[in-house]
């Protein structure tokens, strides 16, 4: 890949560079049991977290990020992780029992944790103009942390109805400003070969026959439908002996993979457990 | 959406403004986005100059990372439990309400939120000695009915005063009164209405009386306020560290249950949220003060837990922890 280096004695483009060309931790692997056989999110691909609220999708991306931030002794990936929160949702009491929980009691307490938090950047946005702003900032994170592998956006749909009403009455302007935030997400998915992780609250029913409050239609704008590789449907079920039964619907539409998976979960102190 | 003006930073004086606007570059989002070298040629100013200028356009307006250590750290040190006053209320919810996150309390009329929300605004105020700044939507709060059960907390009349002082009450009867309230609570309102008091608490009692009549219908406005309050709410809530108790009211789901008002888009802000009904079974269902509490919604607790408890508890006389817990007193209209 020959690229032009134009020299405006910055250093930052060779540094672009360096980061483009080396390749990012592949998070395939990172739970097979949410998706397809050998089918988990490759290098550039977007996976939405899609449900009502109570549907356990925040629980799903803190047992992905300690996942991701966890050393390899105590089954993680060691990668770095920039978490883009948009609505002050962050629980990181939550977060830190979680990765208590995991983390080997063997190891130092302190020491171990604070190495884990350290691979987590929070970034906290109040609009989507702001959010357009910080992608554009993150890039120089990402040129120079080359440990980052996944983008984690809790949640996209955090500004819909703001910049709907911002827009009036023409769909187009209404849908603008997250459109951009998707083009530059875009971008950076191709340049930086990094994952991302998006939580999308479900808030419209669709009616379809008999059944009708169907809350798993897709209502954000069409350049995130099809950025998004691989679907997950998040729904609860009744409560069978006071334990709540969490289901998710994979729908891969990957280059490489297409395909269904389900696979169930509850939730305990230590995280999610899947069944 | 920040529009461009001369002197926002160094370089950008009038003349590279209006140039820049000629070519259609308003605002920073635009600078920031835009092709830097063929603005460069466009406006004639060097590349050099427009590369700084983005740079420091940018470090200004885009939200900057914290590493989650640093935040944990933060976090520890500055987050407290405030307690309800009621031990029911404070098992269900792991301890009271924690400071930085907004609690919500729903439950059809009659179900005891708003006296809920007194008693905790007194039990602040008087037990923790910490101020609360309460905005009433629906005209229901009287100072008299504080009085009285601070009465049962204290008979001495200066203590009483002291924790009715510290009670702040603003009262919002429309969503953009209220908004103007918050807006302005978070611009400094809030340092200068206490003169170095602390406050801890905000509570809306409720959130859904301003809300509920702008939705419906085609109009995307009413959901546009909504998430606007739920912005600044949360705002308030971590910038100047306060436990947000808000109320709301319920409606019928598909299958016939209770659920919280305000539809699935307002569902994901609270962060704990707690359902109120009348307690089944009651002795005697019209006039009984016992209450049911269903945890809906919560990051630290098991959900659909219960609790029962009596709402005349913050009334109690003796003010010491009554361990018959029985009243004494006449026994006034319930609420």
């Amino acid at each position: 890949m020959a690229e032009v280096i134009t020299s405006h004695g910055d250093n930052d483009v060779s540094l672009q560079l360096f980061a483009r060309l080396e390749a990012r931790r592949c998070l395939k692997d990172i739970e097979p049991q949410l998706f397809p056989e050998h089918g988990g999110p490759n290098h550039g691909e977007v996976v939405e977290l899609y449900g009502t609220e109570g549907t356990g999708k925040t629980e799903l991306l803190y047992h992905l990020l300690c996942r991701c931030v966890l050393p390899v002794a105590s089954g993680g990936l060691e990668v770095d992780v920039v978490f883009v929160d948009t609505n002050y949702s962050l629980d990181m009491l939550r977060l830190v029992s979680i990765l208590d929980s995991r983390l080997n009691a063997d190891e130092s307490d302190e020491a171990a944790l604070h190495l884990c938090l350290s691979r987590l950047l929070v970034v906290h946005c109040s609009s989507s103009s702001q959010l357009v702003l910080t992608l554009h900032f993150l890039e120089t994170s990402l040129s120079s942390r080359p440990g980052l592998a996944l983008l984690a956006i809790d949640s996209i749909s955090a500004f819909y109805w703001l910049d709907r009403c911002e827009g009036g009455a023409s769909v187009t302007k209404q849908e603008e400003k997250l459109s951009k935030c998707i083009e530059l997400l875009g971008r950076l998915l191709r340049d930086y070969r990094i994952t991302v992780f998006a939580t999308c609250h479900a808030i419209r029913r669709s009616y379809n026959g008999s059944s009708c409050s169907d809350y798993d239609r897709p209502y954000l704008c069409r350049p995130w439908q099809r950025l998004v590789t691989h679907r997950l449907l998040c729904s609860r079920q009744e409560a069978a002996n006071n334990m709540q039964v969490f289901t998710v619907h994979c729908t891969s539409s990957g280059s490489m993979t297409k395909g269904y998976s389900s696979s169930s979960f509850y939730v305990t102190d230590r995280g999610v457990k899947f069944i | 959406m920040v529009v461009l003006r001369e002197g926002m930073c160094p370089g950008l004086d009038e003349d590279l403004v209006r140039d820049l606007r000629a070519a259609g570059i308003k605002t920073v989002e635009d600078v920031v986005s835009s092709d830097i070298e063929e603005l460069a040629q466009r406006c004639a100013v060097s590349y050099k100059a427009l590369f700084a200028i983005r740079r420091v356009l940018l470090a200004q307006h885009a939200a900057f990372p914290v590493s989650g250590a640093d935040l944990y750290e933060e976090l520890l040190s500055s987050t407290a439990i405030l307690s309800t006053g009621n031990p029911s209320l404070d098992a269900l919810l792991d301890s009271g309400l924690y400071t930085g996150e907004i609690t919500e309390l729903s439950g059809g009329p009659g179900s005891g939120k708003s006296q809920v929300c007194f008693g905790v605004s007194v039990h602040i105020s008087h037990r923790l000695k910490q101020s609360v700044i309460f905005i009433d939507t629906t005209g229901g709060l009287a100072a008299g009915r504080l009085l009285q059960m601070l009465r049962a907390e204290t008979s001495n009349a200066e203590e009483q005063m002291e924790a009715l002082q510290r009670i702040h009450v603003y009262r919002a009867f429309d969503v953009f009164s209220l908004l103007d309230c918050l807006h302005g609570l978070r611009a400094g309102r809030l340092r200068q209405a206490l003169g170095g008091g602390s406050v801890k608490a905000v509570i809306v009692d409720s959130v859904s009386a301003v809300i509920s009549p702008l939705l419906g219908g085609k109009q995307n406005e009413g959901m546009s306020l909504m998430m606007q309050v739920a912005g600044v709410l949360k705002t308030l809530a971590k910038d100047f560290n306060v436990a947000s108790l808000v109320t709301n009211h319920v409606t019928r789901s598909g299958g016939g249950e209770l659920q919280p008002g305000l539809g699935a888009s307002w569902a994901p802000v609270p962060r704990t949220r707690i359902l109120l009904e009348r307690a089944e079974g009651a002795a005697d269902v019209g006039h009984s003060s016992v209450r049911s509490a269903t945890l809906i919604k919560s990051s630290r607790r098991p959900c659909l837990i219960k609790e029962e408890f009596d709402l005349r508890w913050w009334s109690r006389s003796g003010g010491e922890e009554a361990s018959s817990g029985k009243r004494e007193r006449e026994e006034t209209d319930s609420p």
